[in-house]
């Protein structure tokens, strides 16, 4: 059974854009990517699953839960948090450990205070006297306190140090290394690639790619910087068809490949060059690539 | 539900004690000024004849010439600072949820957690009823601690307080349930309280112009006040069984769609 499935599934504003034809399987134990730009369908997506919207058509599940008409049920097993967390103002550590376990009917402090202490957060401090950096915080470790089997993460490293990043990263690790699935919704492309393996992207609303993240960095062009012996050789070179140039400056040019770096290889091989360096493909690069495709129709 | 109660709890103690010492302040100073203000009322007609009709809608009675110690007693519970306390408290409190969570954003965190809308919902009234018989039962402290010491002719009678207590707390009923039924089709809460605002303005304002004009007076039946009528109840000595049932009735109607509203709509804060 898959930990997060919906089928179908789309949410329709009116004249506003939704999502259209969401297909997603997210397999337990996995840390899956989900990414687009601000007003993709992302949130709209996740609240569906949350139970907050209903969808217009489609289905979700959640462990097997309806989201919409078994909702309840589908969050005791969620831990879920947002980027622009707020929470209540009178809420303290201690407070918001004792409230949110008694909504679970389950102790959460020992775990919730181990987080506490990795992600540094004192526990007297009211949410009202918080950073922006540490409601975040607040926020994580009451959406991973319980040991959720399914963790709902929208953009969650909003106001989160580099370091801190690092902590919740490896708590995430650590919850997929257990078996419990993690659904990381984000638009920085860097902390998807270090911690997915499997990403969708999302844009106008539907999924444009559910793959790999290897099989989609092999789909993404390279860049490659040639330095020929000079400048001369440089200019009357003959590019083969698979070959972009992008600059061009005295002996150093810039290219793209599309497709295989071993058949470019090849042709370099004869070719008066003294220095060669071919980039692995990013994210970055793949996502870009399909924000580029949807012109000239797209929105 | 423990969760639920124990956040309205830490979220309405303050503002609810605040209200409860308030409504006592007033219910006091009304029980002491009340029976000599009102002992003079004679005159005061004659020289503002306004007064009389305004206090006709008020009481639900005519007061005739001169006010009798019942209706002097009477006139402290519809008085509209007594009113106007209770009714904020009950705009204040029931558009918290969801109107008040959607618009600060807070329902995301709330409805992440395992809790169904219909548990929120009844977990709200729960607080909300309890909020109102504390208000009430310090408030009427009070006029007791008050009546004993300072005007013995406003001291009530058990029964007699019992009854109004009865009406008072149905039309307490009647308007948090609809508060409550506006908050859940509301995304922002200023809206909501304006709306509820405005209603009850309406219903209140409706009572007096039935008084001063003619065509009026067949939509009085629509004034909350209509069904509120402690000087009836002092009167008669009887429970007003009727206008109980009609505040009551309306209550539960506008508590149920409230309760189906919220559970069929979608949240949305971004």
């Amino acid at each position: 059974m898959s930990a997060i499935e919906t089928q179908h599934l789309t949410k329709s504003y009116g004249a506003r854009r939704g999502i259209r034809d969401i297909e997603l399987s997210v397999n337990p134990g996995e840390i899956f990517g989900f990414l687009g730009p601000n007003g993709a369908g992302k949130s709209t997506t996740i609240r569906v699953l949350l139970g907050f919207l209903k969808a217009s058509s489609g289905s979700a599940t959640i462990l097997g839960h309806d989201c919409w008409k078994d909702s309840t049920h589908a969050r005791q097993v969620i831990g879920y948090v947002s980027g622009d967390i707020r929470l209540y103002p009178w809420l303290t550590l201690d407070r918001a450990l004792k409230f949110v376990g008694l909504v679970r009917k389950t102790d959460i402090r020992p775990f919730g205070l181990e987080l506490a202490e990795r992600f540094q957060l004192e526990r007297h401090v009211p949410v009202g006297r918080m950073s922006k950096g540490n409601r975040q915080k607040l926020g994580l470790i009451l959406a991973l306190a319980h040991r959720p089997q399914v963790a709902i993460l929208d953009e969650p490293t909003s106001g989160l140090d580099p370091l801190m990043q690092d902590v919740l990263g490896e708590c995430l690790r650590e919850m997929a290394d257990e078996g419990r699935t993690v659904f990381f919704s984000s638009h920085t492309l860097s902390e998807v690639e270090t911690l997915c393996k499997r990403i969708a992207i999302v844009r106008d609303g539907s999924i444009v790619a559910c793959e790999d993240l290897d099989t989609l960095r092999n789909q993404a062009p390279r860049i490659v910087r040639i330095t020929f012996e000079s400048a001369i050789a440089a200019s009357s070179v003959q590019w083969p068809d698979f070959v972009r140039l992008q600059q061009h400056r005295k002996a150093v040019c810039e290219l793209q490949i599309n497709g295989s770096a071993v058949k470019f290889i090849s042709w370099a091989a004869g070719q008066p060059i003294v220095d060669i360096s071919v980039s692995r493909p990013n994210l970055e690069t793949v996502f870009r690539k399909f924000y580029e495709d949807r012109q000239p129709g797209g929105a | 539900m423990r969760g639920l109660l124990f956040k309205i709890y830490l979220e309405t103690r303050w503002p609810v004690f605040c209200f409860g010492l308030g409504l006592a302040f007033i219910m006091a100073v009304l029980t002491w000024v009340l029976p000599t203000v009102l002992g003079d009322i004679e005159q005061i007609f004659k020289t503002i004849p306004i007064i009389k009709p305004l206090i006709t809608a008020l009481l639900g009675v005519n007061p005739d010439s001169e006010l009798s110690a019942q209706m002097t007693q009477a006139f402290l519970w519809v008085h509209p600072t007594v009113l106007s306390i209770l009714w904020a408290h009950e705009i204040m409190y029931c558009t918290r949820s969801p109107a008040g969570e959607i618009d600060r954003g807070t329902i995301d965190f709330l409805l992440g957690l395992p809790v169904s809308r219909w548990k929120l919902h009844c977990a709200e009234t729960v607080g909300w009823l309890i909020s109102g018989i504390v208000i009430v039962g310090i408030g009427i402290l009070g006029h007791i601690l008050t009546a004993q010491r300072f005007a013995a002719e406003m001291q009530p009678s058990l029964r007699v307080v019992v009854f109004i207590l009865c009406n008072l707390l149905s039309m307490y009923v009647a308007v948090g349930s609809m508060a409550m039924l506006v908050s859940a089709m509301s995304d922002h809460r200023n809206r909501a309280i304006g709306v509820v605002f405005a209603i009850l303005l309406v219903s209140f304002l409706l009572n007096f112009l039935a008084q001063f004009w003619k065509p009026a007076q067949p939509w009085a039946r629509l004034s909350i006040l209509e069904y509120y009528r402690p000087a009836e109840i002092m009167q008669t000595g009887m429970m007003p069984w009727q206008n109980i049932t009609v505040l009551l009735m309306s209550g539960l109607t506008f508590w149920t769609s409230a309760a189906l509203i919220l559970r069929r709509r979608s949240i949305c804060t971004v």
